[in-house]
């Protein structure tokens, strides 16, 4: 009786057992399984909308939609998979090995249907629709991708697409970016991909076992994206990049009052629809490329300014009132600073703040440089809009750097001489700009006075963005500075002697200082930056050749470019 | 009729409710007409077991005495002639087709190796007319029913069913434990057991090895032999404490979960029912085990006492590895719930050995 009764307490506790199990599966690991029960009946076929559409001020597209074929494949369906392969690879003229390793790599995940070749030609996605017939599982989906009609216009400003990285998806996560998202990389893209991104859509269903659909439990149309409208002129950048063709440099073509940008080349160009067609060795060559056509130098390019910031100086020096119109100052050729020998290009003699300007005399600016001091031009630099960023609306702006006494000692430790005043003075040393800086500059003295916010997003799905723009702001300058910076300007163009003498036969009147930006041991740094027409200025102008040698090599591009927007009628 | 058959009758045809509504619901999806109406068949086999019960709580458990050898013969017939005509189903020859039922003869063989050690270990000693299987020697103790058993036990492996074979081994051993005998030889016996076991992994089947593999760890093979345990846990832990209620369970009905309506019909039944419908079920086979083991008690008929006892313990046996395996907790094999499970074997043996208890009290205020 006693081993009974062990066998009963025995089974008695084998009953509690189970009952501890069960409460373990179903009540402490309950919603857990319950997800995963979920996951095993519940499918989600998604269905993409179209991104946004990026176009011109005059509604062109720069960058649109086409259809891309897709041919997908249901993996569990076995029975013929090498024919169809095999078939597959003949119509594609491409190895089937990659075939088979794709379709191996999606094995496990059954039921979904996944796609065996991505971005087919409308002709390879008919002759595949005719395999239909002999293997039905399989379907040609239609997606819309990025298009690019102009191929790599404003590609800079454009961007380019491609899967989300972990950084940006810590980011994102939260505004519902998931992985394996396209996403913009740069320029527009980047910057309102929130906008332009499609809202993703999808049927769920229901589905036993083995995939197939039990019952459709919801449908979500897809939303296409938002329509981004640039202020670029098509046409404008057009002649822009043409003009600024292979050589590295940037073009920026902007309303002076507005700070609309018209136009914004940055060379060399990439081609965006490298990262759509996931061409890897493009990609690949773009990334590793030393010319870095990625970088959009008009915004990310940082170069010594070179005699386009003797306008600063001027500035400076008229403002504090040290020189006036008729002050005039003795250039020999050269002026020793402390116990170093600073030389001009040229023999100027006497002349005044005009001429300095419009000869891009480096001993007037020498000795105005060191008249004025090198606190006050780093002041009027910060004013005029340097070493800050501009506001511009598109991502990786970089915001140069102005070198002061204040900031050496912070930054080196060491004493401030008169030598780097001078350098300061002529835009040499340690000064940094950006071309979209120093048309900005340009722009305070064709509007007459006032800072504005360069900006290239006209309008979000039909949304005019003007409202919540920065106004230009009056920085105060007297207009005497102003109008006395302005004859030099024109003299540079209009003056015999001047340094931008060439652009005289430009067809409309230019105004502009050039700048020939030494970086040694390379070749200089060719600077123009200017406005057109004197009287009512309509764009400004800038031009930047990365070692692109003396800044007349510049104004021969601003030349062409003002030409050719003439021809066109765009002035 | 007497007061214990009433009590097993009401517990045994609760149990078969719960069975029918979720044979319905794990089939009620299926395509064709025959697997939706399944539950039909349940019924009917329910309906015949219960015949099946009144019959035999009505005959004196006694004869089964008498008649003994001839059903374990009758067994031994049956289990050679599933090697002979059986039908292979699920990659195992267990089934005899007779007319249109699939007959399991290893169910069959479990009840008469049951009835077999029952009488066995009654049998009087010749001289002093006492029971004796305390003093019976290893030979008389362990050995010769050790080879009475050896024989369907091996056959049944062979088909291969190795859950029931194992049963009837565990039964064996429970037996042996509960007839007295020396506990020296059943702790002999079952330490010979294990030492034998790593052997016995030899041979087995291919996918008895994945099926015990898997049992240690169900992720080595999701899709292949750990399938089942990982839906079957998947189903059982998403029912929660209330459950996804009756045809709503989305692992059974959608098919994730194979056998749903039989060896797994316990993860049908908690997918929908919740914690709280799992502990009414097992508290129902507890009673009715309970049963079992206070008829046992009350039983002074050394015979009955250990056909009782032999009886209740293969049908918590049954349940206790059944469930455990629905919950990952012990290996697969092919062992049904009994009175839940689909299928008419399995049914009309739980029933008649229910009958019989119930004819152990019934007989006993004869004596």
């Amino acid at each position: 009786m006693i081993r009974i009764k062990i066998l009963i307490c025995f089974l008695t506790a084998m009953f509690f057992l189970l009952i501890v199990g069960l409460f373990n599966l179903e009540i402490i690991h309950g919603r857990n399984f319950k997800g995963i029960g979920d996951k095993n009946c519940i499918r989600l076929l998604s269905q993409r909308g179209s991104r946004g559409r990026i176009i011109d001020r005059n509604g062109l597209v720069i960058a649109g939609n086409k259809i891309s074929y897709d041919l997908m494949f249901v993996p569990q369906e076995y029975a013929s998979q090498d024919e169809l392969i095999f078939s597959v690879s003949r119509i594609l003229g491409k190895d089937d090995k990659g075939f088979s390793a794709a379709l191996k790599k999606t094995y496990p995940v059954s039921s979904m249907p996944v796609s065996l070749a991505r971005n087919l030609k409308l002709k390879e996605a008919i002759a595949l629709g005719q395999l239909k017939a002999d293997f039905p599982y399989i379907t040609i989906q239609d997606n819309p991708v990025r298009a690019y009609p102009n191929s790599n216009l404003a590609c800079h400003i454009l961007g380019y697409l491609g899967e989300i990285d972990r950084w940006r998806l810590t980011k994102l996560e939260d505004y519902g970016y998931k992985t394996k998202d396209i996403v913009g990389f740069g320029g527009v893209e980047e910057k309102y991909d929130y906008y332009l991104r499609d809202e993703e859509g999808g049927i769920s269903f229901q589905v036993d076992h083995r995939g197939r659909l039990v019952r459709t439990l919801g449908f979500k149309p897809p939303v296409d994206g938002k329509d981004i409208q640039l202020t670029l002129d098509i046409r404008i950048q057009k002649i822009a990049e043409s003009a600024l063709g292979e050589r590295k440099g940037a073009v920026i073509i902007m309303n002076p009052y507005t700070g609309e940008v018209v136009a914004l080349a940055s060379s060399p160009r990439f081609n965006p629809e490298a990262f759509v067609d996931k061409d890897n060795v493009m990609v690949s060559r773009l990334f590793k490329d030393p010319a870095s056509p990625l970088v959009n130098r008009a915004i990310s390019g940082l170069y010594p300014a070179g005699s386009v910031f003797k306008l600063v100086v001027a500035t400076a020096a008229l403002e504090n009132k040290k020189i006036n119109q008729h002050t005039s100052l003795l250039c020999q050729g050269s002026l020793m600073v402390g116990r170093q020998d600073f030389k001009c290009w040229d023999t100027h003699g006497q002349q005044n703040i005009i001429s300095a300007i419009a000869h891009s005399c480096n001993v007037f600016f020498y000795r105005l440089g060191l008249l004025v001091g090198a606190q006050a031009i780093h002041d009027y630099a910060l004013k005029l809009g340097f070493s800050h960023l501009t506001g511009f609306d598109l991502p990786y702006e970089k915001q140069g750097f102005i070198p002061s006494p204040l900031l050496k000692k912070i930054n080196t430790l060491k004493k401030w001489f008169d030598g780097d005043t001078a350098n300061l003075s002529i835009g040499q040393g340690e000064v940094l700009v950006t071309p979209l800086q120093v048309a900005r500059m340009m722009a305070i003295f064709a509007n007459g006075g006032y800072l504005v916010t360069p900006y290239i997003t006209k309008s979000i799905a039909g949304k005019d963005l003007s409202r919540y723009r920065k106004k230009p702001e009056k920085i105060n300058l007297r207009p005497e500075t102003i109008s006395i910076i302005r004859e030099g300007l024109r003299g540079t163009v209009n003056n015999q002697g001047g340094t931008g003498h060439v652009l005289s036969a430009a067809g409309v009147t230019v105004a502009g200082k050039t700048g020939t930006a030494q970086s040694p041991p390379r070749q200089s740094h060719a600077w123009f930056s200017g406005f057109f027409p004197f009287k009512e200025p309509k764009f400004v102008i800038c031009v930047l050749l990365e070692h692109g040698g003396p800044g007349y090599n510049s104004c021969l591009i601003a030349k062409k470019i003002i030409e050719e927007m003439l021809a066109e009628g765009l002035i | 009729m007497r007061n214990s058959t009433l009590i097993i009758f009401l517990i045994a045809i609760l149990i078969c409710a719960l069975s029918v509504i979720s044979i319905f619901s794990s089939t009620y999806q299926r395509e064709s007409e025959a697997w939706q109406n399944i539950y039909q068949r349940q019924l009917l086999w329910i309906f015949l077991g219960a015949a099946l019960f009144f019959f035999l709580s009505n005959i004196n458990y006694r004869r089964f005495w008498d008649w003994t050898y001839f059903l374990y013969i009758i067994s031994l017939f049956f289990l050679l002639l599933v090697f002979l005509l059986g039908a292979v189903r699920l990659g195992a020859q267990r089934w005899l087709r007779i007319g249109w039922f699939n007959f399991q003869p290893s169910e069959f063989a479990k009840l008469c190796m049951v009835i077999f050690l029952a009488r066995y270990f009654s049998s009087k000693d010749t001289v002093s007319v006492s029971l004796s299987p305390e003093k019976l020697g290893i030979f008389r103790a362990l050995i010769l029913p050790l080879f009475f058993v050896a024989i369907p036990v091996g056959l049944i492996i062979e088909q291969p069913d190795l859950g029931t074979g194992l049963i009837i081994l565990f039964l064996f051993i429970s037996v042996i434990y509960l007839a007295n005998i020396k506990l020296r030889h059943v702790l002999s016996f079952v330490t010979l057991i294990l030492l034998i076991m790593p052997f016995a992994w030899h041979f087995l089947r291919d996918y008895q090895k994945d099926r015990l593999m898997v049992f240690l760890n169900p992720n080595i093979d999701p899709l292949g032999a750990g399938y089942t345990v990982i839906q079957s846990k998947i189903a059982i832990g998403s029912g929660g404490f209330f459950g996804k209620g009756w045809l709503s369970g989305t692992q059974s009905q959608l098919r994730f979960l194979p056998e749903a309506h039989t060896d797994f019909i316990f993860a049908t039944f908690s997918e929908e029912w919740g914690l709280l419908g799992g502990i009414v079920l097992l508290l129902l086979y507890y009673l009715l085990i309970r049963q079992g083991f206070l008829i046992a008690q009350r039983t002074r008929d050394h015979f009955g006492r250990l056909l009782a006892l032999g009886i209740s313990l293969m049908l918590s046996m049954q349940v206790i590895i059944n469930i455990a395996m629905n919950m990952g907790f012990a290996p697969i094999v092919g062992i049904t719930l009994p009175l839940m499970s689909y299928g008419g074997s399995s049914v009309f043996v739980t029933f008649i050995a229910l009958g019989i208890l119930a004819n152990i009290d019934k007989t006993r205020s004869v004596f």
